[in-house]
């Protein structure tokens, strides 16, 4: 027992307890959690059957059932625009706002500061202002559209069909937006000057200078940006709680919500449990990618 | 080398808010000419050779480069190089890529690229590394790439911020002969900025000594160690530095009175007797002999042997280093005799710190 003390106090044996609260962690509330749920997807589960281990084994005869589930198509095809339209114009608008942060300008860092709001504030927050925002008949932004002319009546922004998934990606870019901003701007931060004055003495105008320096040298934390922000993407619960539940009749819905309501409100365990591995795979390729993405990190 | 300006500076002034950095620069370059500005940090020396390059714009003055008025225009558009002091390669480019970048730019055929590259390599030698990414260099070789991508452009004036500033002694003094002898070869313009007065004195035509954004002085490198204008330029040039007391003219006006020192060295000018001089004695001019026929008797403090040379200082209050070629047989403590030439004596005024020249002592 003296020597275990002393092995702890020495900084060997402090850095294997380290080690091994990490692991511990990591077993008991990841590994477990996602080996049970692989177990579960290739299990029968019904109420009465969840309290025990002890349940038929059915094979992948819970995927063959989810993947020719008509609402399965909807879904991937609703996720794949979620995610896709999600982090471009989120990459897109938080890389612009860190140029432009970048231009040392009166204020600029203290604007920068503002863009973080959104970061800070609970998902399910933003989702019910956003849903005050896009309300059909008292929204504030269809009386915007109509006040500029641009709509005659008012778009069910929510409740229709056609639309009601591009609201949830609205509220989701606004969202994202921040965090795309700050790790951009950091990489950006990093770009020494000097090399931009080396480029322009060399010849080169904004655009060259952007597309030759910039853009290879951002490589980085672009890949780090996209990976994270799909995986986040993926990951968006609240937004669709808060402001479309997936519906009307599934217009809205994407993967991860619709796991939860087969889980949860319609009990159907296994088929959840299906799609959250499915979605586990592919997300384990895009966290792949951006180990892969942070080996073109720069030393200057 | 001829004698047409290539970059001429004409009153020219810099502002950041309320700070002047530039104040008044006259300065003509010669075609072909190896140009140093050097003075301690702050002097504004950077400032200037970025406006040069444009990087910084001038609030004042006239700014030439080959005769053409250089105020405002852009740095893609002024057809200078620059080497900086971090080198500043692209990280993300090979040697080639990197040394190619500014043709490439300019969308010049691939064959003229890669003989350019090859050209330019050979020249800076870097035949060998021309697939290598700059963090697959060691200092010396990422040198040699800065200057390899200002040399494959042919341009109107190569600009140089403390470019060795990043190497270890011995490289340095490697890499100063390299950059001269590529400026010979080449019969390019240089202006290169340095901290490092023995840099200033050994690689350039002309010297340029600021100070808080004022030229000092300027001048051929012997000119300004022989004839110093003030005795802040008599202070920065040299290697140790000169030696600077206090003193008080003779009452034969021939000699000085050296304070604290109780010491008379004859000089080689006539000045007005009593009248209070900064005197300045170099520890290089400073000759050690027996105490009974030297003008200054000293008690040596320290002695210090590089094997080649001998640096000993005084116990003496103000203090005096004296440089001896070879070895001296004194022990800290000793009392030896100093005299130094007159005509080598360089003499200021302790108010202006102007240089007193010979003639104008006795107003």
């Amino acid at each position: 027992m003296a020597h275990f003390w002393s092995s702890i106090r020495d900084s060997r044996g402090f850095d294997a307890l380290l080690v091994w609260l990490a692991l511990g962690y990591l077993t008991v509330f990841s590994a477990f959690p996602l080996v049970y749920n692989f177990v579960i997807s290739l299990q029968t589960v019904d109420l009465f059957s969840l309290a025990s281990f002890d349940r038929p084994f059915v094979g992948l005869e819970n995927y063959r059932e989810v993947l020719s589930d008509p609402v399965a198509g909807t879904v991937l095809w609703n996720t794949i625009r979620f995610v896709v339209l999600s982090v471009v114009f989120q990459l897109l608008i938080g890389f612009g706002l860190a140029l432009f942060f970048q231009q040392d300008f009166p204020g600029s860092s203290y604007l920068r500061g503002l863009f973080l709001a959104g970061w800070i504030m609970p998902a399910l927050v933003v989702g019910a202002v956003w849903s005050w925002i896009l309300a059909g008949d008292f929204g504030v932004l269809n009386y915007v559209l109509r006040s500029f002319g641009l709509i005659d009546e008012n778009i069910f922004w929510l409740s229709d069909h056609q639309v009601s998934l591009y609201s949830v990606i609205i509220a989701n870019i606004w969202l994202g937006v921040p965090f795309n901003m700050i790790l951009l701007s950091v990489g950006l931060a990093s770009i020494p000057q000097d090399l931009y004055e080396a480029a322009e003495l060399d010849g080169a105008g904004a655009w060259q200078r952007f597309y030759t320096i910039t853009l290879p040298l951002m490589r980085a934390p672009l890949g780090a940006v996209v990976s994270l922000g799909i995986i986040f993407t993926l990951q968006q619960f609240d937004l669709f709680a808060a402001l479309t539940q997936g519906g009307p009749s599934n217009a809205s819905n994407v993967a991860q919500y619709w796991s939860w309501q087969l889980s949860f409100q319609t009990y159907q365990i296994s088929r959840g449990s299906v799609v959250s591995v499915l979605m586990i795979v592919f997300v384990i390729g895009v966290a792949a990618i951006y180990t892969r993405s942070t080996r073109y990190e720069q030393n200057y | 080398m001829t004698s047409m300006a290539q970059i001429e500076l004409e009153h020219v002034d810099k502002h950041y808010g309320q700070f002047h950095a530039l104040k008044d620069i006259n300065l003509t370059i010669p075609k072909g000419s190896f140009v140093a500005l050097v003075g301690p940090s702050g002097c504004g020396k950077s400032t200037l050779l970025r406006s040069l390059a444009g990087l910084e714009s001038i609030s004042g003055g006239t700014m030439k480069i080959a005769g053409e008025r250089m105020n405002g225009v852009p740095p893609r558009r002024r057809d200078v190089a620059m080497v900086f002091q971090s080198y500043a390669l692209y990280p993300h480019m090979t040697v080639r890529e990197n040394l190619t970048y500014s043709m490439r730019l300019n969308r010049r055929p691939k064959e003229e690229c890669e003989k350019a590259a090859k050209d330019v390599a050979a020249i800076t030698g870097l035949d060998e590394l021309l697939d290598r990414y700059p963090r697959q260099l060691s200092g010396g070789q990422r040198q040699r790439v800065a200057m390899g991508r200002a040399i494959i452009r042919d341009p109107k004036a190569f600009l140089f911020d403390e470019p060795l500033s990043n190497l270890d002694a011995a490289l340095r003094v490697h890499m100063r002969k390299e950059i001269r002898s590529l400026h010979d070869r080449l019969r390019a313009t240089s202006v290169y900025v340095t901290h490092d007065q023995v840099e200033a004195m050994t690689m350039a035509d002309h010297v340029v000594v600021l100070r808080d954004g004022i030229i000092e002085q300027q001048g051929a490198p012997l000119e300004l160690y022989d004839h110093p204008a003030n005795r802040f330029v008599a202070g920065f040039i040299g290697s140790p530095a000169m030696n600077f007391i206090d003193a008080a003219v003779s009452e034969t006006g021939d000699a000085i009175v050296l304070e604290g020192l109780d010491a008379v060295l004859p000089i080689d000018r006539r000045l007005q007797p009593g009248r209070q001089v900064k005197a300045g004695l170099r520890p290089e001019h400073l000759r050690l002999g027996a105490p009974e026929n030297s003008s200054i008797r000293l008690e040596i403090a320290v002695v210090e042997f590089t094997g080649a040379a001998s640096y000993l200082s005084s116990a003496t209050d103000p203090e005096l280093t004296i440089f001896h070629a070879g070895r001296v047989e004194v022990k800290s403590g000793e009392v030896v005799g100093v005299s130094i030439a007159p005509e080598l004596v360089h003499l200021f005024d302790p108010v202006t710190e102007e240089r007193i020249l010979a003639q104008s002592g006795s107003e």
